[in-house]
């Protein structure tokens, strides 16, 4: 878009966006949300940036290789964090048995292993969504559509 | 560390689709040598699981160590770990094919999604399979549903696209009323685990009978759209008629199978006998399976497109296998898992042949099958055998499965049955013996031509043999795997 | 009157079930590709619904631990039911309309009467 005022808004929401995301990630285990939810935030705020500034714009931001990066890396630290629990004491998945530490209820550094499953599922999910638009919205840019130019 | 080999089966296959993307770049021979380890691997183990189970019993496995009733539990079987095994074993087979067919329309730069796309299907399966939670296995049946639609559409044509549309709709109604058929269930036991689910029904269904009936309901229309069960069938020879050949036999053979294996789960594991005999629920899955039997086969004759023929037969054959479930009893499921082990090799060998003709002579219509037997031998035997076992030829597998589905029929109370299965058995004579014949005949004569070995890729003959000889050594030794079949159909406690 | 009342009492289920009976409707009669996938997200909507009024106890609290005593709170896991069932269909909106871009490039229409006769002619062709 051209528009002046909505260039300069949108530069200043999304930081404020992108934070309350990560906020909801990291206190996946004692509000409700976790990593799904944070995720999709964080993804809504770069297609935001996409729908304002245009989408070779965007791809320097946000290219095809750190999607790449992005999401086969939330898969496998996902996978390792339940082959830790399987090593050492039996069962994928493990959470006290596998001697993560557990703080007290209610806390932000508790939960054992929690937190570090939320943060992998947020990135994931994050790429996902703005990959996921990027692709949807390549074929249409033609003159005849100059809103996403 | 038996223990472990079901989440390390699904962990490699998870593995393999999350390397091949950083193979591709190089030669692509490296990515389908890879692939074929991997699946060596995981049916080494499966039979490694089968022995030890046969002896020792259930493996049950809980994610996170947490107790049954709060956490996530698989459960394997006998009869999980035979069609595991039969899932991965055939899944082989029809990759060596693919391996050598690369021009039915699947590009080179294509070639590394589908391979991708097969292994988290395949990690579905076997998820699908092993769990012993309701809501997880519908996690999985989305998981399944999604990529076998994009394995079908892999072909960048026209009509793909519209089919494979349909084929999600249809799909995800189905699978959004096996939630609710789940979610009712919740609501009157409070847990989504099958055997506390089980349990609890045993002991509350006469108070809260309207709310199980409603759920039986859903869950059976779900499952039903979803295993292709008569009148829910019409996504199924849309899907076939514009999707490469292996694509075609990975979700005829195995992805409508693994859907009755959750159904049999539902009926016997978790509504035990004495609820289902009280909604006369046999009364009404035998009805439904003669009238899938009788009219997918009189579609069938009216086709004039091989794959599409072949796609009704299907219909026609999970009929049966329907039928022998809805026997209710413990020689009626054994015959019904022989069925769903041997239609799937023959229906494998079908549609792979099918495959290998239209890539050397490009034609599809069944008319056009004149004296194809003299350029192409090893293609019209294999044929020619796996469409034997579907009639119910002696020799073959599928004699032996009509057989003891038969023997089932005259043991249920209602005797006319027996006329159903040997009415579906002629009526499939109609629609498969015109191409046999007309393929030993020419039309010009000429002098004697000698069999030639025709000019096809090495992997996709080598799977087609490797099929024709399973037909014919289950036909002829069936207590290879009867003896295996009974064994795990009895231990469901029948009265 | 006591049909008021019980109407009245389980006005929750009674909303799901009609949810969902409306986005049948939608996808199976409607034409447009588009409202048939809107079709499928109210499907969706209503099993959640019906989840969320299956697990409320009268009055109970959030189930969020705060330190105090003697509360009892609602029950916790069909919000995680509805958590997981949600990604799922997002996931197959995403699916379903990709495909519907790709319909509109190859053929130039999303009505499905239309896209049917199209595809006649095509085969047709053949």
């Amino acid at each position: 878009m051209e528009d002046r005022i909505v260039k300069s808004i949108t530069r200043m929401v999304i930081p404020f966006i992108q934070l309350y995301g990560v906020f909801i990630i990291l206190h996946g285990h004692i509000t409700p949300g976790g990593g799904f939810s944070g995720g999709t935030l964080i993804g809504t705020s770069l297609i935001l940036y996409t729908l304002v500034f245009g989408l070779p714009t965007a791809k320097k931001k946000f290219s095809h290789r750190m999607s790449q990066i992005a999401e086969s890396g939330g898969i496998i630290v996902y996978v390792g964090i339940g082959l830790v629990g399987l090593f050492i004491s039996g069962q994928f998945l493990t959470n006290i048995n596998a001697g993560f530490p557990l703080g007290e209820p209610g806390e932000l550094l508790s939960g054992g292993m929690i937190p570090l499953l939320m943060i992998a599922i947020g990135i994931k999910v994050a790429s996902t969504m703005v990959s996921l638009f990027h692709l949807l919205i390549e074929g249409d840019l033609d003159e005849d559509h100059p809103g996403i130019r | 560390m038996i223990n472990q080999l079901p989440i390390i089966n699904m962990l490699l296959f998870l593995a393999t689709a999350l390397i091949i993307p950083l193979l591709s770049r190089r030669k692509f021979n490296i990515t389908l040598i890879f692939g074929f380890i991997m699946l060596a691997l995981v049916m080494t183990s499966s039979f490694f699981m089968l022995f030890h189970i046969a002896d020792n019993g259930a493996i049950i496995y809980q994610f996170g160590g947490h107790d049954s009733r709060i956490g996530i539990e698989f459960k394997v079987d006998l009869m999980a770990a035979i069609i595991s095994l039969f899932v991965v074993g055939l899944t082989t087979v029809i990759y060596i094919y693919s391996c050598g067919d690369e021009t039915e329309g699947v590009e080179q730069k294509e070639y590394g999604r589908y391979y991708i796309l097969l292994f988290i299907m395949l990690f579905a399966l076997l998820g699908i399979i092993y769990t012993n939670d309701l809501f997880n296995a519908y996690v999985f049946m989305e998981i399944i549903s999604i990529t076998t639609c994009s394995i079908i559409s892999i072909k960048r044509k026209k009509e793909t696209y519209a089919a494979s549309f349909r084929y999600v709709m249809l799909n995800e109604i189905g699978s959004l009323s096996y939630l609710f058929g789940v979610a009712l269930i919740y609501m009157v036991t409070g847990y989504t685990n099958i055997d506390f689910v089980s349990q609890s029904i045993q002991t509350i269904w006469q108070l809260y009978s309207i709310n199980i009936i409603i759920a039986l309901g859903f869950l059976i229309i779900g499952i039903g759209i979803k295993a292709a069960v008569f009148p829910f069938h019409i996504w199924l020879p849309d899907a076939h008629a514009s999707a490469p050949s292996s694509s075609s036999a990975l979700l005829s053979s195995i992805v409508v199978k693994v859907y009755i294996i959750v159904l049999i789960k539902l009926l016997f594991k978790v509504f035990k006998l004495d609820v289902l005999n009280h909604f006369h629920v046999s009364d009404i899955l035998v009805v439904v399976a003669a009238t899938g039997m009788i009219m997918g086969s009189i579609f069938a004759i009216a086709q004039k497109d091989v794959k599409r023929m072949l796609g009704y037969s299907s219909i026609s054959q999970i009929g049966y296998i329907v039928m022998g479930i809805a026997m209710f009893s413990s020689l009626g499921l054994s015959s019904a898992l022989f069925h769903i082990v041997s239609h799937g090799l023959m229906k494998a060998a079908l549609f792979l042949s099918v495959g290998i003709i239209i890539y050397k002579k490009k034609i599809k219509k069944k008319d056009q099958f004149e004296g194809l037997a003299y350029e192409m031998p090893i293609t019209m035997g294999v044929f020619t055998i796996a469409a034997l076992g579907m009639i119910g030829i002696p020799l073959t597998s599928g004699f032996i499965s009509k057989l003891t589905l038969g023997v089932a029929a005259l043991d249920h109370r209602q005797g006319f049955l027996i006329i159903i299965v040997v009415l579906s058995g002629l009526l499939n004579v109609i629609y498969y013996l015109p191409i046999i014949i007309s393929s030993f005949l020419k039309s010009e004569p000429k002098i004697y031509h000698p069999f030639k070995i025709e000019k096809v890729p090495w992997p996709m003959l080598t799977s087609v043999i490797i099929l024709g000889i399973g037909i014919l050594t289950f036909g002829i030794f069936p207590n290879l795997i009867m003896n295996i079949m009974t064994q795990a159909a009895e231990l469901f406690g029948w009265v | 009157m006591k049909i008021i009342q019980v109407f009245v009492d389980n006005i929750n289920f009674i909303g799901a079930v009609a949810l969902f009976l409306i986005g049948l409707r939608t996808v199976v009669t409607k034409k447009n590709l588009i409202k048939r996938i809107m079709g499928l997200n109210i499907m969706g909507t209503s099993i959640f619904l019906f989840l969320v009024a299956i697990g409320n106890v009268t009055g109970g609290v959030p189930p969020i631990l705060s330190g105090e005593e003697g509360v009892t709170y609602i029950n916790p896991i069909p919000s995680v039911l509805i958590l997981t069932g949600i990604v799922v269909v997002v996931s197959i909106t995403v699916y379903s309309l990709s495909l519907t871009v790709k319909i509109y490039e190859m053929y130039g229409t999303i009505n499905q009467d239309e896209l049917t006769n199209l595809i006649r002619e095509d085969d047709l062709h053949d």
